[in-house]
């Protein structure tokens, strides 16, 4: 009896050693996940959205006849907002065809912009059910162009970054899920002056449900309401992502810098289609990859 | 044959703790409440009640197995839930042999093996960093819905598979003597 007693505490101390050594081998930072990693990942996220397929179609199904019940209302206010899209559509076309004029003047080709990037449409299919792993998993890897680090994006703006790829899937981390390692350069619009003020996000704060914007200069301008774009400068993400909206301006702890809380624009709650954004000019980091080799 | 249907099913049931994450209201995830999915756990619990003989160890070599699953798949740190879940059901195999197993023992000691394992889990994530969460608000906010919630999936997986681990049991272990 004692001598089972001793083997069962050997085993557990065994276990120990293998957790703290797995954990020290996960929580560093890495550029890529090993192959048995990818594996479990893209098998489980393919029998996600084996299960996420039918589920998907029926919850459509029972939101499309939520939505029939307004139709009528809803097309009337629709029509109204068509005839003043009319008029912006114009102006919009008429400024589109200046830009490629003067861009064309100074011999600036598309692949310079900071603006531009390669659009990948993903379908979100699962969730961390631990809740402090703010992260999705889509269904797009490595085999359709996605790589690490890229932004994501949904309709009405910046939903987070790629935090790990495997060949058929990634998983996303999402805005509220960031802190100092993983920080975006943004700029914040401002609508009296013609200069932008930027800043940059440097987390997340879960009382205020916000992100957490440093403003590099004092800027008495920056008011709430204004909305905040990725600026294009990190290297990773291109310029002009929507990221939020300004809740408040504040100075931080010691009175030295301005911060600002942002409420970001997108939902991160209700996901289900996402675009995964490739930027088109190389990545600071690639072109550094490339001088070392 | 039915060797081959716990393994599936445990797989389905990972599988889905993921997927039901989707689906579940805004408006439930949204506010401040942690509500975390043990599923794969609760079965394991039943599945070391009901399945295991005393002498055997299938649930816990499960448990090793869906718990590294569970790290690489929805977690970024890997051997967290691997060693919690092992060490649980390994000292729920172990009091099983004093107790006798009927529905209330068994909810009870999945509402202490759900405790047990969650508290360990943030346990561990508070030296990492993961977790920093003080006491009361883990103990309001996650321990309390997280056991509801877990609860709930006991009693739905208890009336579904209780009678066929047991039957699935005899039919492996009496084949063999």
């Amino acid at each position: 009896m004692f001598f089972f007693r001793r083997k069962r505490l050997f085993t557990i101390l065994i276990g120990i050693i293998i957790l703290v050594g797995l954990i020290g081998f996960s929580i560093q930072e890495r550029d890529h996940i090993t192959a048995p990693e990818q594996f479990v990942k893209d098998a489980t996220g393919w029998l996600q959205q084996a299960i996420h397929t039918p589920v998907d179609y029926v919850t459509n199904v029972f939101s499309n006849i939520d939505d029939v019940k307004n139709v009528y209302q809803e097309n009337q206010q629709l029509k109204e907002s068509l005839e003043q899209y009319q008029q912006t559509l114009y102006e919009v076309q008429e400024l589109r065809k200046e830009n490629e004029e003067l861009t064309s003047i100074i011999d600036k080709t598309e692949s310079d912009s900071l603006s531009s990037y390669n659009p990948i449409q993903a379908s979100v299919i699962s969730r961390s059910p631990e809740k402090w792993f703010k992260q999705v998993t889509i269904n797009k890897g490595k085999q359709d162009g996605v790589e690490k680090n890229m932004a994501v994006i949904t309709g009405t703006g910046m939903i987070g970054k790629i935090q790990t790829v495997s060949q058929f899937s990634s998983t996303i981390l999402l805005l509220n899920g960031f802190d100092r390692s993983n920080r975006i350069s943004v700029n914040v619009n401002i609508a009296d002056q013609d200069e932008d003020a930027s800043g940059f996000i440097l987390g997340y704060d879960e009382d205020r449900k916000a992100l957490l914007l440093e403003f590099t200069d004092y800027n008495e301008a920056v008011k709430a309401g204004e909305f905040v774009f990725s600026s294009g400068l990190g290297g990773v993400f291109p310029k002009g992502l929507e990221i939020g909206e300004v809740q408040e301006v504040t100075t931080d702890q010691y009175g030295l810098t301005q911060i600002a809380y942002v409420k970001p624009s997108s939902d991160l709650t209700d996901l289900q289609h996402v675009i995964v954004v490739d930027r088109v000019m190389d990545n600071a980091s690639d072109s550094q990859q490339e001088e070392e080799e | 044959m039915s060797r081959l249907y716990i393994p599936l099913l445990l797989v389905l049931i990972f599988v889905f703790e993921g997927v039901a994450y989707e689906f579940i209201p805004a408006d439930i995830t949204q506010r401040d409440l942690f509500i975390i999915a043990h599923w794969t756990f609760v079965f394991l619990v039943l599945m070391a009640l009901f399945y295991d003989m005393e002498y055997t160890y299938y649930s816990i070599l499960a448990a090793v197995i869906i718990g590294l699953m569970t790290d690489i798949a929805y977690t970024n740190i890997i051997g967290v839930y691997m060693f919690i879940y092992a060490l649980v059901i390994y000292f729920i195999h172990g009091i099983r042999k004093l107790l006798h197993a009927n529905f209330f023992v068994a909810f009870l000691l999945t509402i202490l093996g759900v405790a047990l394992v969650d508290m360990g889990i943030s346990f561990v994530y508070s030296f990492i960093g993961v977790n920093n969460m003080p006491l009361t608000g883990y103990m309001v906010y996650r321990l309390v819905p997280t056991l509801i919630a877990n609860a709930i999936a006991f009693i739905v997986f208890y009336i579904i598979f209780k009678s066929r681990l047991v039957k699935w049991a005899t039919v492996r272990f009496d084949n063999k003597k």
